[in-house]
């Protein structure tokens, strides 16, 4: 029997007939299949990885803090599950809330794979299924989707068949939420990481397809850098800002602005991770991007509220509820762009542009939704051309005037119900009293420790608009809020790999620090900057992507150069790299997966287990979502988690309700098998946790210095990572770790600087038995020293075994 | 007399379970009963010096201290018996009754809580309240309640005079 291919065809018998093979179901894992290195689990079901997460699970328990002790899914209830009590359905809290965790975890997956499978179907309808992923000097183009489901996609049409089994996936275990099924906490937390690793399909299918379709950067350290920051933004120019995570409409509404010769006419900017893409936007060439940066979400209302954009458009993800309700007071119309985010618009995406201009431009109506991504293209630079000089006639004032600002700050009766209700305690009562005495030092100061979600606003029995007062008193500080943020540049590519491998398996680059997520930050984004560059001087590669990029680009130096300035963006210790927005995570995990098919030569294809088994037990990485806030980033963090990186989040964090921690003082959790002979082989405790929060970043630091340890370090490797260990804990803790003696296997794993130093601790505080003559380890340490040593969490590939 | 048991507006809601408003006086009493206390104190005494010096004033009455974030930092050359630990990890180990605690002897029966991020602190005091049987005792300047006794919400000011009162009770 013949097989047939994709294409076009012709019937020789009857004409002006053309048959288009568009798909063939089956043909990419066919082929796959045809190649022989298909690995156990392609395209794994829930259960597919059960025994994995399971062991995942033993040693890192999951530590759960409720949020709310009830539950209210059903009409049994409300239950109060106090106590770890059962609720009428028999579900106890424990299981309630890993449910619960599983929830948001799909929730953030849905959120990714939504915008990929709406990212994918546009750019399909523009550019074709045939249309190339070219995401830069790789073989490997896709790691998570050929790790996860086998298919090694070449085109965009590829990818439709990881993205459908990802839907697939994602409603099997939504379904799981209902009541009256799953009572078991631990199968809700291996559900939860069976939606994290999907999440990383789903993220890593939407950043191939715009990379490949949109002109972004691929693989490229010298993406071009882009202005970022509030004090940027040229108030003179008619602005357009834009709100979200989806670049579709942007891109757009750019290409209509180089046509029409508006570029230098609109002010464009942009918050949150359509900002990040914006600026990637046909960048793959060079150049320097047209729009700006304004920042992260925690600028959203703050922008909005300063009245200097003329138009708004929301696309989805990250964008506040009321963007509506506080444009309209500044008449700025809005524009939703995607069936996410509609607002009770009406739907003009079939309307001429002038209608809809002359509606929106004379106040008629605050807003429209246009989901005719080139109808927005058009209306939204003229719409902006039109509104500004009516908003600059009307004089729209958006700030309280100098006079004003006093008088509202001495209205503050001081009862702190503002406090009370800030999520991050800030002292708005003293910064009200200094600054109705004319300081504003302190309103300036606490502006960066804002996130402005305005629940202050809502509390203040005077009416005294906060969040106002605090922007007004503050702008000084927020016109010199100008930096500058690279592009972002997309994947690690193969070669890079090949150079860098080597160094993170044997640890002698000490660490991947993957700088993630959202800016719920705990103590302002300045946290942020300073861990980065003692990461970054400490020769770690400091990764980042989303809202903590924008934020490393915030700050400066004595010479006036931001960290992206500063440092290269090579995949190399001592580099700061952006990889992109929110999607562009997928390539921080990717990065692990190419080192173990590309330096470690294994199979990635369908054999998921074995590639999390090798990041786990070799690759020094660790993520940190210092602000995270979103259903996406606990996502992000458990499909890090389910391949063997394990996470830290900020002190908010918590309210993710569950974690998962180990316990170091149980030693029969931290062994591993040798793959040459099956035999157990201890190992430090370490990463110690999978998903944990920190406090301040000065106990993080230390702590990413630890869970960068891995069994497979040699000696220089372990040494440098101990050096780093000790060094921080001294000087952020003021103290030597209590435990460094544990990740000691022999005298050369010491600090070279300070080994006698520490030898004589050894033998004093803890009994070692030292060789003073040869500064030799005679006996003490739990594990030993062995550089070709296989370990594995896996008995069945050990020698024998299979 | 200081009374810190006025107060008690919720932040945001928990459960039905909710801590039982005290004073200084009873707070101190019952700590000074049970068998194994142990304080934990948080980064937000690094400087704040009155904070910080009645943390290291309840230390000295005895208590060991789990340092948290780097709380540890103001305990340095003040002669306490004080250790770092990170706080999340500490809420699962006090949850295991194999834990031997940071000495090494045993775990603990009783927990205090002072200079914690309250909604940071809330969500630890929440997974002790539910999986645990330890009693907890907040003493910050907020209602803390998934402890099992908490001050009320009180002024800054106000706070120092309770912990003054609390530390004579010691």
């Amino acid at each position: 029997m013949s097989k047939i291919s994709t294409g076009h065809f012709s019937i020789e018998d009857l004409e002006n007939v053309q048959i288009t093979i568009g798909k063939i179901v089956g043909a990419i894992e066919e082929k796959v299949a045809e190649e022989g290195d298909m690995g156990p689990t392609p395209k794994p079901s829930v259960s597919s990885l059960r025994d994995w997460d399971y062991q995942l699970l033993s040693r890192y328990q999951p530590v759960y803090t409720p949020v709310c002790d009830q539950c209210c899914y059903c009409t049994f209830g409300k239950c109060d599950l106090g106590g770890n009590k059962e609720g009428a359905c028999g579900i106890n809290l424990a299981a309630q809330q890993s449910r619960e965790f599983l929830l948001r975890v799909i929730t953030g997956a849905a959120a990714h794979s939504g915008h990929g499978r709406h990212l994918l179907h546009y750019l399909i309808e523009r550019h074709g299924r045939d249309h190339p992923i070219d995401v830069g000097p790789s073989n490997l183009l896709a790691p998570n989707v050929q790790m996860v489901t086998g298919i090694k996609p070449k085109t965009l049409g590829d990818l439709e068949a990881a993205i459908e089994y990802v839907e697939e996936q994602l409603t099997q275990l939504l379904a799981t939420i209902h009541v009256g099924q799953e009572g078991a906490a631990m199968d809700f937390e291996s559900k939860a990481m069976h939606g994290g690793m999907l999440d990383h399909v789903g993220m890593e299918i939407s950043d191939l397809a715009q990379i490949s379709c949109l002109g972004m950067p691929k693989s490229d350290p010298e993406a071009p850098l882009a202005e970022i920051g509030m004090g940027c933004i040229d108030a003179t120019k008619p602005m357009l800002l834009v709100i979200g995570h989806n670049v579709a409409g942007v891109a757009n509404m750019i290409d209509y602005m180089h046509e029409n010769d508006l570029s230098d006419k609109i002010e464009l900017g942009g918050l949150c991770c359509t900002a990040i893409d914006t600026v990637r936007y046909q960048m793959d060439k060079g150049g320097k991007p047209y729009a700006k940066v304004v920042g992260s979400l925690a600028k959203e209302l703050k922008m909005i509220r300063s009245g200097i954009p003329d138009v708004i458009v929301v696309d989805e993800q990250c964008v506040r509820a009321d963007v509506l309700d506080e444009a309209k007071r500044l008449s700025i119309p809005v524009i939703t762009t995607n069936e996410k985010i509609m607002y009770g618009l009406r739907n003009r995406s079939k309307d001429k542009a002038d209608s809809i201009i002359e509606d929106l431009a004379s106040g008629k109506e605050d807003g429209a939704l246009i989901l005719d991504l080139n109808l927005l293209g058009e209306v939204a630079p003229r719409l902006v051309l039109k509104v500004a000089p009516l908003r600059k006639e009307k004089g729209i004032k958006a700030f309280p005037t100098d006079e004003e600002l006093i008088a509202l700050a001495a209205s503050c009766v001081q009862c702190g119900a503002c406090e009370f209700v800030c999520p991050n305690d800030l002292g708005i009562m003293a910064a009200m009293k200094a600054c109705a005495e004319g300081d504003l030092t302190k309103f300036e100061i606490l502006h960066d420790y804002c996130i402005a979600c305005g629940r202050c606003d809502q509390e203040c029995p005077k009416d005294i608009p906060v969040l106002n007062v605090i922007e007004k008193a503050s702008q000084k500080v927020i016109s010199q809020e100008k930096g500058m943020m690279r592009s972002g540049r997309g994947q690690i590519s193969d070669p890079e790999i090949r150079q860098e491998g080597v160094n993170l398996v044997m640890g002698t680059t000490p660490g991947i620090i993957a700088l993630v997520g959202c800016s719920n930050y705990p103590a302002g984004t300045k946290d942020l900057y300073t861990l980065a560059e003692e990461m970054l001087k400490r020769h770690y590669i400091v990764v980042s992507s989303g809202c903590s990029a924008m934020d490393l680009g915030m700050y400066k130096d004595e010479e006036g150069k931001t960290l992206y300035e500063r440092y290269p963006a090579k995949f190399l210790g001592g580099n700061l790299i952006n990889v992109g927005s929110c999607v562009s995570n997928a390539h921080i995990t990717g990065t692990a997966i190419k080192v173990a098919a590309i330096f470690a030569q294994r199979n990635i294809t369908g054999n998921y287990e074995e590639i999390a088994d090798y990041v786990m037990n070799r690759i020094g990485a660790v993520g940190v979502a210092w602000g995270a806030y979103s259903q996406k980033a606990s996502s992000i963090a458990t499909g890090c988690n389910r391949l063997g990186i394990p996470v830290v989040v900020g002190p908010h964090g918590s309210k993710y309700r569950r974690a998962l921690i180990g316990k170091p003082y149980e030693e029969e959790h931290w062994k591993l098998y040798d793959a040459r002979n099956g035999e157990t082989l201890p190992i430090p405790a370490s990463p110690e946790f999978l998903l944990t929060t920190a406090e301040t970043i000065e106990e993080l630091m230390p702590m990413l210095a630890k869970n960068c340890i891995r069994p497979s370090d040699n000696n220089m490797g372990r040494m440098i990572k101990l050096t780093h260990y000790i060094e921080l804990s001294q000087k952020y803790l003021g103290q030597m770790p209590e435990d460094w003696h544990n990740f000691v296997r022999t005298e050369t794993d010491l600090p070279l600087a300070k080994r006698e130093e520490l030898l004589k601790i050894l033998e004093k505080d803890h009994g070692w038995e030292i060789d003073w003559k040869r500064k030799k380890i005679l006996s003490g340490p739990k594990m030993k020293s062995d550089v070709s040593a296989q370990p594995t969490n896996l008995k069945r590939l050990c020698k024998g075994e299979c | 007399m200081v009374d810190t048991t006025k107060n008690t507006l919720v932040y945001t809601t928990w459960g039905r379970k909710t801590a039982k408003p005290v004073n200084p006086n009873v707070a101190a009493k019952m700590i000074s009963k049970a068998k194994r206390p142990l304080l934990v104190i948080g980064t937000e005494v690094v400087g704040n010096e009155q904070l910080t010096e009645k943390a290291i004033a309840i230390a000295k009455k005895g208590l060991p201290v789990a340092a948290t974030g780097h709380s540890i930092t103001v305990f340095k050359g003040m002669d306490v018996n004080a250790k770092y630990i990170n706080v999340h990890a500490l809420a699962h180990y006090l949850g295991d009754k194999n834990w031997k605690g940071l000495d090494g002897q045993d775990t603990y029966d009783m927990i205090v809580f002072l200079g914690h991020k309250k909604y940071y602190l809330d969500q630890v005091l929440s997974g002790l309240k539910n999986f645990t049987d330890l009693k907890t005792i907040a003493i910050e300047r907020h209602f803390m309640q998934n402890a099992t006794l908490s001050f009320g919400n009180l002024k800054p000011e106000v706070h120092i005079e309770a912990l003054n009162e609390f530390i004579e009770n010691l």
